[in-house]
């Protein structure tokens, strides 16, 4: 690994010698010397595989090495298509060819297993020791095992959580294709903050697809622990009519709040005392940030990560930036399209910061597309910038789908959905998960 | 975008105090650095009386920043040994910026056996939330943290008053290990608690109309009683404890500003 390592940095470096009189056309004006230097980014998902590709874009003399362990990531953006049979698995997949061969980026399949903000190296498992002049991490969330009573990783092999897409999806896939019809499928919703506030609503959407498509009398229990949610009248009016009484949507406070789990009875207990039993449970548990931003020494008592707004630079450890789900960047939500566009804005501070010259300021934009069955697409977009120093969302600049609008308009949306999924694994992997 | 059941809608804009009591902080120590906060509350000043309050011996529990400002779960605990010479007679909770920031009053008597209350409250902003605790030998405890309330883009609120479950209520008692060991209770009521400060879809105000009392008695004898203001949140939820000499009967009473009262009862037994 290491020697690879440092053949990819020779390389850099002819590189550098032979782009240094080609100056791109990315806006920034490039000074010559200085403007290189070492940036190690953990995580290709949403927000670190696009870190590394605009620094690289947008100043190829840096050497950018990638951590991540696997080879093929699989996206949790439209994981619930396929929960609900409408995409294939392997079209949710992306690799990493585009970051190696065409932007140069060195990519190490393994995890970082520690990082030493003194001396700026951080650790692989398998063992490397490699050092960064600055450090992003993206490693999205971790389900917070024990936070929610009897919910561990083994009670995940019996009630998944699907939350992070791979086996987990597949597995949930398999138990939804062996229910018998008239099975309860049950999904219990944590508090917020968690990963993508839509996810859950549009979760049970699909998974009413499919069981209205092959197990028409089965139910849907959605167990929340919140009163309120993401785009709720537009996707209660969308279960309704696309799913009459199939789903039943239980609140806060009519004893939603799931408090304890029994995988092996795919049993569930509420606050109050009630029990569910399902045929199909799917937990999603409360989260915190990837355990590497813990070792970093990142994350407040919260398990999540503060970071100075307009940079995204830790709020408490100098070089070291963050990305993407494992942030606090509230009001931005923990979305795939969050996590590209702020690291969209880390790569452009990084690579102002190398060079010497001031961060340019930024404002970042969100737009959550979800599908509640096929041609019917709602959204929420949002645009955000800094304001009296904190991330606020510009007034008037985003907008949410109408509550009544024609078929004509849900199915515009849903092809936009399908579109945006496209252009931004695209802009991510260079892949588009056709 | 319709915020539900409060006056004004949260500003998206974000209130500084946040960041100015950690800078503080880092300098003075949490206890210090937010100090002038209940000095700055009249209603929690004169509760203080000429007294400057113990900071330690009390914690106040709840996030560092909420991205729903309407129900923020806030608990308090006192350290004190509740037996019927020295225990905390009551504990208070206010937002210091809502328009009217009494959240709630609670009294204590020695039957709760632990001094710890939790509760849903509704924060207009982001803003300190302060809790005061009274003790029978004549202590007052107060602490301060500050709370950062945001709107997350993805969370587009909905006015989701269940008004079918209105006055639905909810209670779970666990069972004590010992006689005298104090025993969990949480309990709910569905209510919209409207502020009377809010406009409905027409344009129209929405007249006031909250839960103003809750009581709980064991066997008949009272256990806790507690003022709630416009301040808590929907759905006034409750957690504290008992500790029963005997097993028995837990009533518990909630009385609406016009006069209806809702009740639950829940059987308390003895492990
Ligand atoms: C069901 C569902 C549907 C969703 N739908 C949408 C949607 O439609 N639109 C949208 O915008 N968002 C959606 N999201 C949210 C989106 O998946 C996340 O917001 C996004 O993945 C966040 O990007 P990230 O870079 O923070 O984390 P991730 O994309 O999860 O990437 C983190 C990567 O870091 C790696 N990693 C972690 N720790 C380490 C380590 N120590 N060393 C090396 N590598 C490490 C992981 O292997 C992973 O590949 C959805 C989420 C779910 C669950």
């Amino acid at each position: 690994m290491t020697v690879k390592l440092d053949r990819r940095r020779a390389l850099a470096l002819i590189g550098a010698a032979g782009t240094a009189a080609t100056l791109p056309a990315w806006g920034f004006p490039r000074v010559a010397k200085a403007a290189s230097g070492r940036v190690v980014v953990v995580g290709g998902g949403f927000g670190g595989a696009t870190a590394a590709k605009y620094v690289k874009r947008w100043n190829p003399d840096i050497d950018v090495t990638l951590i991540e362990p696997a080879e093929r990531f699989y996206t949790c953006p439209f994981s619930n298509l396929y929960l609900g049979g409408l995409r294939e698995f392997e079209s949710i997949g992306h690799d990493y060819d585009e970051l190696r061969e065409t932007y140069g980026v060195t990519v190490l399949h393994t995890w970082a297993d520690d990082v030493d903000p003194e001396a700026k190296v951080v650790r692989t498992r398998d063992g490397a020791a490699i050092a960064y002049d600055k450090l992003v991490l993206s490693p999205g969330v971790d389900m917070h095992w024990g936070a929610l009573d009897g919910y561990d990783e083994t009670a995940a092999e019996m009630a998944p959580h699907a939350w992070k897409a791979g086996p987990q999806t597949r597995l949930l896939k398999s138990q939804l294709e062996a229910m018998a019809d008239g099975g309860l499928f049950i999904l219990a919703a944590p508090a917020n903050p968690y990963r993508c506030p839509p996810g859950p609503y549009e979760r049970v959407a699909m998974i009413a697809h499919y069981f209205k498509t092959h197990k028409p009398r089965s139910k849907i229990l959605l167990l929340d622990a919140k009163d309120s949610f993401s785009k709720q009248p537009l996707f209660m009016d969308g279960w309704q009519s696309e799913y009459g009484d199939m789903i039943e949507w239980v609140s806060l406070s009519n004893d939603g709040k799931v408090v304890r789990v029994d995988a092996d009875a795919l049993e569930v207990e509420t606050e109050f005392g009630n029990r569910h039993k399902a045929d199909v449970l799917n937990v999603v548990p409360p989260q915190k940030a990837g355990f590497i931003a813990e070792r970093a020494g990142i994350t407040d008592a919260s398990g999540w990560v503060p970071v100075k707004p307009a940079t995204f630079e830790s709020a408490m450890v100098d070089d070291i930036y963050a990305v993407g789900d494992a942030t606090i960047a509230a009001p931005m939500p923990k979305s795939g399209f969050c996590a590209n566009t702020q690291a969209k804005v880390v790569a452009a501070v990084i690579v102002a910061e190398l060079a010497g010259r001031e961060p340019p300021s930024p404002s970042w934009a969100n737009t959550c597309y979800s599908l509640i069955a096929p041609g019917y697409g709602i959204s929420v977009a949002g645009v955000y910038h800094v304001a009296d120093g904190r991330i606020a969302e510009v007034e008037g600049a985003g907008g949410v789908s109408p509550r009544e609008a024609p078929a004509a308009f849900r199915e515009r949306e849903a092809r936009f959905g399908a579109a945006w999924y496209a252009a931004i694994s695209n802009d991510t992997w260079g892949t588009t998960g056709a | 975008m319709p915020f539900a059941r409060w006056a004004r809608p949260i500003r998206r804009r974000d209130i500084l105090i946040a960041g100015a009591g950690v800078a503080a902080f880092a300098t003075l120590g949490p206890a210090r650095a937010l100090a002038a906060a209940w000095d700055r509350l009249p209603a929690a000043r004169a509760l203080l009386g000429d007294a400057e309050p113990e900071t330690a011996g009390i914690n106040l529990d709840l996030p560092l920043i909420s991205e729903d400002g309407s129900s923020v779960t806030v608990g308090v605990a006192v350290d004190s040994p509740m037996t019927s010479v020295d225990y905390v007679r009551s504990i208070h909770l206010f937002a210091e910026r809502n328009p009217s920031p009494e959240v709630l009053a609670a009294d204590f008597t020695p039957l709760v056996g632990r001094a710890e209350l939790t509760t849903r409250v509704r924060l207009n902003e982001s803003q300190t939330v302060i809790a005061i605790a009274r003790t029978s030998t004549g202590r007052v405890l107060a602490a301060a943290r500050n709370i950062r309330v945001t709107i997350s883009g993805c969370l587009v609120r909905a006015d989701t008053y269940d008004s079918e479950a209105d006055l639905n209520t909810r209670v779970r008692v666990s069972s004590p290990a010992r006689r005298g060991a104090p025993a969990e209770v949480l309990t709910l009521i569905n209510h919209p608690m409207e502020t009377g400060l809010r406009v409905d879809d027409a344009g129209d105000p929405v007249p006031e109309r909250i839960i103003r009392r809750f009581d709980a008695h064991l066997n008949g004898e009272a256990v806790m009683s507690a003022r709630l203001y416009r301040s808590l949140a929907a759905n006034p939820y409750l957690r504290f404890f008992v500790a029963p000499d005997a097993p028995g009967k837990l009533r518990l009473t909630w009385t609406e500003d016009t006069g209806r009262t809702a009740e639950a009862e829940a059987p308390v037994r003895l492990a």
